[in-house]
């Protein structure tokens, strides 16, 4: 029951004879199928061919010629040859196995030979047009890996001359002497009598012996003297060694298109192929285009002696076999190895082949996976290999009987190697592919954003940017000191070291053929792609395209989308303007001066962090350069602050607005500035600060306002900026006192005679703290250096007296509240300092303006707990022993 | 990006955060992202009678655009450092929007 109804079992005598060559013991794929039920009704033949043969358009077979290869009468082997099929169906199961298992480890499906049939410019069958051309049919000792002897030569010759096609590019040995098949098959023959004699080892012939068991793959050849160094061309499935996939091979008559197999032209001649035969042939006419160099001889033991290779027409089987001999001669190795590289793609299936054959990574580099498939190939013959090779693969046992002692010695240190081996990597790869690349890919991805996440951007590349971006947490870590997880380091730096290290960790030698670096690299460029995005992506917010109604507005983190969009008319805002009153014009100005002021502190500071390294004899003139170009930097931003904070503009003593450094000293940002603001400023401009403020004291509004009386205490935001004024202001102003000389002292005490109104001054805490101040100051002098010029010190008398007598009216109301209060210290310290200076009559008059309090004091601390006394009595005491007194005296 | 570096150095301070639905959560922040998104450790809601759902809760993470205010403990604010990076965000604006 045949498929297509007919009966498959040929009529005895119609179909081919058993007998004739190739045919022998022909595996029939249907024969359970006809043996199940057939035989009852027979059809004949004549009965259900439909005549569709003679609709066979056969008007182009005159071109079969061409295609196919000229006269079959060249081919002297027909119908004599060995036996092949009968041996071969031997093996059948084996080699159906073989086939299954390489389809199904053959990664690619594989390519119909025509698709690549159209490609080569050259067919290589141009030589069979010639009517005189007889094919040489001596295999080319190159294949084989035999360095043909005594033909270098003219091998050099010939490849000069047929250089331009690639295929034919090795010239085939010219044949010496031609061995029909018939003598190739009696040597064969002969050889497999005597093949378990050790044969010398260098041999240039190659009459393979055939062992018992590998016959089978030897006879698939037996029309296939062609040429190989003439016929292939790569892409073009020709001769036998490229004859249809594995796949195609299958039962006579249906294998692998008869004519592309038999380049002779001899349809219906087609072997009984099966696929491993032609897949370990495949390298072969892989080899010949590439140019392998002649192979130098190697140790065969299945080489016959005396018979020269080009002389003999090959079966080319036997060749294949020999092919995975690995090569003893290190030479051939890399000539084999180097080549590769260089194999042309197109050929695409063939070449995982190619590697996998390669006998010496199959023995030398331990593939075992890949070395499987191969190895089952090859299975039904494995032992044939050599067996002196080092590292050969033993797949029978009984391969090792064959060997000697000392190989086997040798193969079994290769074998523990190799286990050794495998054992590590199985070790290593136990947890592999539990994550596919893509997992990877995603985990990567969630990394790398967080990372982007903790840096707000890649975009800020440098600490600086970081600085810029992050400022206030990379400052306050800095002071601080950073929370325990967040390291110091900017993190943009960090997502950059991070995937330069993901890169080198897959980087260098791995990098080829591994599946995550790809990945890497595509992240790589991904974030890089992100990043140029961002810069590219328009700097407006808005984004309205041509002839459309609506706009994209564009939004992130950090500016988001607003909301409202409001323009302001300008109308409106002139409007404004115009009505705003003159003070609240100098109140902006002021406060626009101070966030002036604080953006150059600011440059100035980000500046002082770049300085470079200093300067010493031995630098080299980049440095110096580095640090000149510093430095006139960090004086162009000193004069820039200098001119910011307004302190040369003239002072006009009539103006009713303060003069603008005064004015900006009223805001509380502007009294932080100052400390600042010393910090880079030279002596003399500190000096120029501190007499601006002296001479404006009664302007400032620490001053003005702040005069209390008990009746009408300090608003707490008046005593709020009295605070913060002592806490930013005066500690750089008393620095500065406190190195002054005397006449320096003497100076300010006059400006604050002259300029202002002492009474006024002396009344608030500011002002009392100042002249206590310069009175200290000039004690502290007197004290070190008594010996110091007496018209100094009679100037300083002179200024005392001043002070005292304009003071002297007002120290009955320096108190600003009642004696129950504790916060007079900083009176009692003034007073104090006047007595230390003061004349025994001025302490008198002193006593006298504050006895009263010094007496409500002491009083008071009489009816309050001695720990609440005791503060008041030292701060009255401060003043008493100044001038001579103490309070225990009063009591 | 003011506000999130600002956040930054509160992690590990306690916080009162308030959300827009008024229920209060104080806790330590453990960490904060761009969006402000927060994550409290050792939580637990200002006024448990109204929330008595809330007790059991010890880490949560808040959505940063469900936040009303976040109290803060003010010795953990440098105000003037606060104020430089207010000053370089503007003028960073400033410099962007030109």
């Amino acid at each position: 029951m045949s498929f297509f109804g007919f009966d498959t079992t040929l009529p005895r005598g119609a179909g081919h004879s058993n007998r004739a060559p190739g045919f022998g013991q022909t595996h029939d794929p249907f024969a359970g199928l006809s043996a199940a039920g057939g035989d009852e009704d027979v059809i004949d033949f004549e009965d259900t061919y439909d005549g569709l043969g003679d609709q066979l358009d056969e008007t182009d077979d005159a071109f079969n010629d061409d295609t196919f290869g000229g006269e079959p009468a060249s081919q002297q082997s027909i119908g004599k040859d060995f036996d092949f099929s009968g041996q071969t169906s031997q093996i059948a199961n084996t080699l159906r196995e073989e086939e299954m298992l390489y389809r199904a480890r053959q990664p690619p499906p594989q390519r119909a030979p025509a698709q690549q049939a159209t490609k080569p410019a050259r067919s290589g069958y141009e030589s069979y047009t010639d009517p005189n051309y007889i094919p040489q049919l001596e295999a080319r000792a190159d294949i084989w890996g035999l360095k043909p002897k005594n033909q270098t030569q003219s091998q050099s010759r010939q490849q000069e001359n047929q250089s331009p096609a690639p295929a034919a590019g090795r010239a085939p040995a010219p044949a010496k002497k031609m061995l029909s098949l018939d003598e190739v098959e009696a040597m064969i023959r002969a050889q497999s009598m005597g093949q378990s004699q050790p044969t010398p080892p260098v041999q240039h012939s190659q009459i393979p012996e055939m062992p018992s068991q590998m016959q089978p793959q030897s006879h698939v050849q037996p029309f296939h003297q062609a040429p190989y160094s003439q016929g292939p061309f790569p892409g073009m499935p020709g001769p036998p060694g490229m004859v249809g996939p594995p796949g195609m091979a299958g039962p006579p008559g249906m294998a692998g298109p008869p004519g592309i197999s038999g380049p002779q032209g001899m349809p219906g001649l087609p072997g009984a192929f099966s696929g491993p035969p032609h897949i370990l042939q495949r390298p072969q006419q892989q080899a010949a285009p590439r140019g392998y160099g002649p192979r130098q001889p190697q140790q065969v033991h299945a080489e016959l002696p005396g018979h020269s290779v080009q002389g003999s027409p090959m079966p080319q089987p036997t060749a294949i076999l020999q092919r995975q001999r690995p090569p003893t001669d290190s030479t051939n190795q890399q000539r084999r190895h180097t080549p590769q590289p260089q194999v042309p793609v197109h050929h695409a299936p063939s070449q995982p082949r190619q590697i996998l054959q390669n006998p010496n990574r199959l023995s030398g580099h331990g593939q075992p996976v890949m070395q499987a498939g191969q190895r089952g190939s090859a299975g039904g013959h494995g032992h044939n290999r050599g067996p002196s090779l080092p590292g050969m693969v033993v797949t029978h046992p009984e391969q090792l009987l064959h060997l000697t002692e000392e190989q086997r010695a040798a193969f079994l240190e290769e074998d523990a190697k190799r286990a050794k081996r495998n054992h590590k990597i199985a070790l290593l790869a136990r947890d592999n592919g539990l994550m596919t690349p893509q997992d990877k890919n995603f985990i990567t991805r969630i990394q790398l954003q967080q990372l982007m996440a903790a840096s707000g951007n890649v975009e800020g590349q440098g600490s600086e940017a970081a600085l810029a971006e992050d400022f206030y947490y990379q400052v306050f870590s800095q002071i601080r000191g950073a929370p325990r997880q967040t390291p110091h380091q900017p993190a943009s730096q960090f997502a950059q070291t991070y995937l330069f290290q993901t890169s080198s960790r897959y980087g260098a030698g791995r990098r080829h053929g591994r599946g995550g670096d790809n990945h890497m690299q595509r992240m790589e460029q991904q974030v890089q792609r992100a990043v140029e995005a961002a810069k590219a992506r328009p700097k407006g917010k808005q984004l309205v395209f041509e002839g459309t109604l609506g706009k994209i507005a564009f939004s992130n983190t950090k500016t988001p989308r607003p909301l409202l969009n409001v323009t302001r008319s300008e109308t409106v805002d002139k409007l404004k303007a115009h009505a705003k009153k003159s003070s609240a014009m100098d109140r902006k100005a002021t406060l626009r001066n101070i966030e002036a002021v604080y953006l150059t502190l600011m440059t100035m500071e980000d500046h002082e962090r770049l300085i470079p390294p200093p300067v010493r004899e031995g630098s080299d003139p980049e440095a110096i350069q580095q640090h000149m170009e510093w430095r006139t930097k960090m004086e162009e931003l000193h004069a820039q602050l200098w001119q910011d904070i307004k302190i040369m503009e003239p002072i006009n003593p009539q103006s009713l607005t303060p003069h603008p450094f005064i004015a900006m000293l009223a805001h509380a940002k502007g009294k932080k500035a100052v400390p600042r603001i010393f910090r880079h400023i030279d002596d003399t401009e500190r000096l120029t600060v501190l007499t601006m403020i002296v001479v404006n004291l009664d302007k400032l509004s620490v001053i003005a306002n702040g005069i209390a009386t008990p009746e009408e205490p300090l608003s707490p935001s008046v005593r709020e900026e009295i605070e913060l004024f002592t806490h930013t202001v005066m500690p750089p102003l008393f620095a500065h006192i406190s190195e002054s000389q005397l006449n320096m002292i003497i100076g300010l005490l006059g400006l604050v005679l002259s300029h202002t109104h002492p009474q006024i001054v002396a009344r608030t805490k500011i002002g009392m703290n100042l002249l206590t101040m310069f009175l200290s100051r000039a004690e502290l002098l007197k004290q070190s250096a008594p010996e110091m010029d007496v018209t100094e010190w009679e100037k300083w008398t002179e200024s005392y007296n001043r002070l005292f007598d304009a003071i002297e009216p007002a120290l009955p109301y320096l108190f600003p509240n009642t004696a129950n209060d504790t916060d007079d210290r900083h009176i009692w310290g003034f007073l104090a300092a006047m007595g230390v200076h003061a004349s025994p009559e001025q302490q008198q008059r002193l006593v006298l303006g504050v006895k009263d309090r010094v007496m409500e004091t002491v009083t008071m601390s009489k009816t309050l707990p001695t720990d609440l006394a005791a503060p008041r009595l030292a701060n009255v005491n401060l003043f008493m022993r100044a001038i001579g007194l103490d309070v225990e005296l009063l009591g | 990006m003011l506000f999130f570096s600002f956040f930054k150095t509160l992690v590990d301070h306690e916080i009162t955060v308030e959300l827009k639905n008024e229920i209060c959560i104080r806790g330590t922040l453990k960490s904060v992202d761009q969006f402000l998104n927060m994550k409290l450790d050792n939580a637990g809601v200002v006024e448990d009678v109204r929330w008595p759902h809330l007790v059991s809760t010890k880490d949560l993470f808040i959505r940063g655009s469900v936040v009303r205010y976040v109290h803060l403990p003010s010795s953990a604010v440098d105000t003037q450092l606060l104020e430089d990076a207010t000053r370089r965000e503007a003028e960073a604006a400033k410099n962007k929007a030109k």
